[in-house]
């Protein structure tokens, strides 16, 4: 199954985006039966959002390259395990690209403690704009970010594009770990609510 | 000051977006088990960060995905689950013995709830005590398979009651002309096993296989309605036993 490198890149209507859902879960089950040419199509798809991801968390090059590999090898080894009833195969692609990028640093945060108060100052949800290139699914978080407060959109755009825990994140903003958890929940709800996305 | 803990519901963002760790993380994995609703949520919030991260989409170095094809024909493959075990984010230190266990606990109450509905005739009832027989056997052991044709099969064999169960989730259904058919593989020729019943909720059986030998294999095939004495198509799903 062959997928058109060109329309990732240009503008998706939601149709197409329904659509390439449905490609990537059927060649998810594919991949669960041992197919290496649905696996290599399965990179080709997942391998820009899961680079990106790991990239901002991770920012440093070859370490991000190690850990997109580990991803993806990760969603070979364990295809037969993804649930549809439980979710979208995207979704089960970045949450596990997300645990390791942040399992990645998260042992080097633990023994720099200046990065933290350095960060303070470099905050900006324009993280988004930064590392992705022109997409339609970029602008349309933009404008859903924006649909936050700046205090629910700075929580979520640290622990998500930073790996940040919510207590750092409450360290590095000084205020109580429960207002921050709170602004990540609202924020999250919120970007869910705009964005349509079916639970 | 003692700093009190937040509510878990509250920790919900922050958990689906892997920013909770250590003991915070594990009490929410615990919360988790117990609420349906923060299961829920947290379903779809991670639809959202799974945007987040398709809005920051970067096309990779050169020859990663080339390397990453390489490093998977080289890897093996986790066996599929047939119960509705613990997601892989879970991340649970004992998953794979946990599941087992579950595994056999639900092939075990999938017979019971099976049969409870046969529970009129007095044959199925037999049926019944010799499926609950074999699955509670000291020597009970699991496997589970994916079947060719589509489906993943779980089979729980005890060698002291010379027998085996099938279950088996997702087969896709056959024309009435058609219909699943276990065999007992071995050395002389393979041996009737029984006819798989339709689907129910799209579980199939429980089916009792008794007069088991050494050495035999199961083995699946689609026969004819009505059976055959022996195997006229290619085996779907081979186990050895």
């Amino acid at each position: 199954m062959r997928l058109d490198e060109t329309s990732r890149s240009a503008g998706l209507d939601l149709a197409a985006g329904e659509t390439r859902a449905d490609e990537l879960r059927a060649l998810l089950c594919q991949v669960a039966r041992g197919d290496s040419d649905a696996f290599e199509a399965v990179c080709r798809h997942i391998a820009g959002p899961v680079f990106g991801t790991v990239r901002a968390v991770v920012r440093d090059l070859p370490q991000s390259e190690e850990v997109v590999q580990e991803v993806l090898v990760e969603v070979w080894r364990c295809a037969s395990r993804f649930d549809a009833d439980r979710g979208s195969a995207m979704a089960w692609v970045t949450t596990i690209a997300h645990r390791r990028a942040v399992d990645r640093v998260r042992s080097e945060r633990r023994s720099a403690e200046r990065e933290l108060r350095a960060a303070s100052h470099a905050i900006a949800y324009d993280d988004v704009a930064e590392t992705a290139e022109a997409n339609l699914d970029a602008e349309r978080v933009r404008r859903c970010l924006r649909s936050l407060t700046s205090l629910q959109r700075e929580a979520v755009t640290l622990a998500y594009y930073r790996g940040y825990t919510y207590r750092q994140v409450a360290a590095l903003l000084g205020v109580a770990a429960g207002t921050v958890s709170t602004r990540m929940r609202d924020g999250l709800i919120r970007l869910r609510d705009c964005l349509g996305v079916e639970p | 000051m003692r700093i009190r803990r937040p509510e878990p519901h509250t920790l919900a963002g922050a958990y689906a977006m892997d920013a909770l760790e250590g003991n915070d993380e594990s009490r929410f994995e615990r919360h988790l088990e117990r609420c349906r609703q923060c299961a829920e949520e947290i379903r779809g919030l991670r639809e959202a960060t799974s945007r987040l991260a398709v809005a920051a989409a970067t096309d990779p170095p050169a020859g990663l995905i080339g390397r990453a094809v390489i490093a998977a024909a080289q890897t093996r493959q986790l066996a599929p689950l047939t119960s509705h075990t613990r997601p892989v984010w879970a991340r649970r230190t004992k998953l794979a013995l946990t599941a087992a266990v579950a595994g056999i606990a639900v092939v075990a109450a999938l017979a019971v709830a099976a049969q409870s509905v046969h529970d009129q005739l007095q044959q199925d009832q037999r049926q019944s005590r010799a499926i609950a027989s074999v699955l509670t056997a000291r020597d009970a052991a699991m496997m589970r398979a994916p079947v060719s044709t589509g489906g993943t099969a779980t089979v729980v064999m005890s060698g002291r009651e010379h027998a085996l169960v099938f279950v088996a989730k997702g087969l896709p259904p056959l024309p009435p002309t058609r219909c699943y058919e276990l065999w007992l593989m071995r050395p002389g020729g393979d041996k009737p096993a029984g006819m798989l019943p339709g689907p129910r909720h799209g579980m199939t059986g429980p089916v009792l296989a008794s007069g088991l030998r050494t050495g035999d294999r199961l083995g699946l095939t689609i026969e004819p309605a009505g059976g055959s004495p022996r195997p006229t198509t290619a085996t779907i799903l081979q186990l050895a036993l």
